[in-house]
């Protein structure tokens, strides 16, 4: 069934494991959030099977420029990653749509550096959010072992 | 899995939209505070009451701040207004 489901990409796994992403600030790489369409006009289906922000404009899913979106989505300021106990942890800071029209239903965080825009998170919604001449905002977690974003355990 | 303990694990993120108008400074911080302060559901009780007392007071900074940064920008965009020959439009940033 076409739609978002929030997963941490098997690809991305991988990809730590080859050096593929640096998400240290400054000196790293540049990680974009895009934005897909609502549910009910989406045709792909994005999980942990994703690998590519290349996956979602393949489908035509992702949301169209104009109307307060920018294709390819938000640039994000990344922190660089610290340990929290013996966990690593990576964080980006809020970002925000201003201005705003349309109904987006999830999106990928991708590396926009790296060959191939891969795919770093998958994030659903957990349904439809419309914003009318507004502004829509995603708030990542605190940055610990228990709540980050990203975290190797 | 990295360890019997362990794995690449992602967290939670939070959508919040506001629709006919931008987000309000309250919003905004309240929105950012736990980024800033995390008080842990484990911490010890002593602990965790001087660090609600801490974050009620950040919350009030913030607060103050972004309250002078909208002030600020209504400021200059009245100014703007102003010289592209509009003055009756600043009223609209008053209130």
């Amino acid at each position: 069934m076409a739609g978002f489901t929030t997963a941490m990409p098997t690809s991305f796994k991988v990809e730590i494991l080859k050096a593929v992403h640096n998400f240290s600030n400054p000196g790293g790489n540049t990680f974009k959030l895009a934005l897909g369409k609502a549910s009910g006009v989406l045709t792909g289906t994005y999980g942990a099977a994703t690998t590519s922000y290349d996956n979602l404009t393949s489908n035509s899913d992702e949301l169209p420029n104009g109307s307060g979106y920018t294709t390819g989505g938000n640039t994000l300021t990344s922190v660089t990653p610290v340990a929290d106990g013996t966990t690593a942890v990576c964080d980006f800071d809020n970002t925000t749509w201003t201005s705003a029209t349309f109904t987006t239903s999830g999106g990928i965080i991708y590396n926009d550096t790296a060959s191939g825009n891969p795919a770093c998170a998958v994030l659903s919604f957990g349904g439809d959010q419309q914003v009318s001449s507004g502004d829509f905002q995603i708030q990542f977690p605190a940055a610990t072992a228990s709540t980050a974003i990203i975290r190797i355990a | 899995m990295l360890s019997a303990n362990g794995g690449a694990l992602l967290g939670d993120i939070r959508a919040t939209t506001v629709s006919g108008r931008g987000f309000t400074p309250e919003e905004l911080v309240d929105n950012t505070l736990d980024r800033i302060i995390f008080i842990s559901a484990s911490a010890d009780p002593v602990l965790r009451q001087q660090a609600e007392a801490f974050r009620k007071s950040i919350r009030g900074v913030l607060l103050n701040y972004g309250n002078q940064c909208v002030r600020s920008n209504h400021t200059t965009i009245a100014n703007r207004l102003r010289d592209v020959g509009h003055p009756e439009l600043t009223k609209l940033l008053e209130g």
